[in-house]
């Protein structure tokens, strides 16, 4: 199971998909969540996934292996 | 159904379509709306003061995931993190939850800012110390984006963006 940790005003919210599973529903969430980060990055986010213990900026694109996404706000001055 | 009606009469595009996150609540994606009228440490006329309390916490656990146990108990300790510029040779960042990030040099070494602190806020309203463990990230692994974005300020003050 992957989960994508969505930060926002609420803390947190959290999207799942599961990559183990063949059916229509399990790669619908796959589709779903990919479409997230790629929504998120196209409004000016990061995303970080976790490595280890921690997490780490990615560049990379969506790999529904990854245990753990977050997306990151944009940041701005002042 | 809305949805049709509001392409029907020319209402500018369609809003994005709902998600379910896990909770069963509709998913909020803050980088779908403008915040930039909403007045400093708010989330929004319609949070209320349990909603903040809830949103405080749960972003303690987020933040302890995105750190780690090593870090977030480093945090614990000192009352901050710091990441050494990669960037400025003999120039380090000392993050505090909730306030600018001041900008500490080794002797000898020239501030590459004018002043000692750095005010970056997210441009949504997020609990500040979720925000803490994202701006983390960024000294670490976004440095380029700090020195582009940030705004040098003579003192420290608390972020105006998270609450």
């Amino acid at each position: 199971m992957g989960r994508i940790i969505v930060a926002n005003r609420r803390g947190h919210q959290v999207v799942e998909w599961d990559a183990e599973t063949d059916t229509a529903e399990a790669r619908a969430g796959v589709e779903e969540a990919e479409r997230i980060l790629a929504e998120a990055r196209a409004g000016g986010c990061l995303i970080s996934k976790k490595v280890g213990d921690q997490h780490v900026i990615d560049t990379e694109p969506f790999d529904k292996t990854v245990k753990e996404y977050q997306i990151i706000a944009p940041i701005a001055g002042g | 159904m809305q949805r049709f009606f509001r392409w029907l009469v020319g209402a500018g595009a369609l809003p994005p379509a709902p998600i379910e996150a896990a909770d069963g609540n509709e998913l909020e994606r803050p980088w779908l709306r403008r915040w930039e009228l909403l007045p400093k440490r708010s989330a929004g006329a319609d949070f209320t003061s349990d909603d903040y309390t809830h949103a405080r916490a749960r972003a303690v656990e987020v933040a302890r995931t995105t750190l780690g146990e090593s870090l977030w108990a480093e945090l614990e300790r000192h009352g901050y993190l710091e990441v050494h510029s990669r960037r400025f040779p003999g120039v380090l960042y000392r993050l505090r939850v909730g306030r600018r990030i001041e900008v500490r040099c080794a002797p000898g070494t020239r501030n590459p800012w004018p002043m000692p602190f750095l005010c970056i806020n997210p441009e949504y309203p997020l609990p500040e110390v979720e925000f803490f463990a994202q701006l983390y990230l960024y000294c670490r692994d976004r440095e380029d984006l700090i020195v582009r974005v940030a705004a040098p300020q003579p003192w420290d003050q608390a972020l105006g963006r998270t609450f």
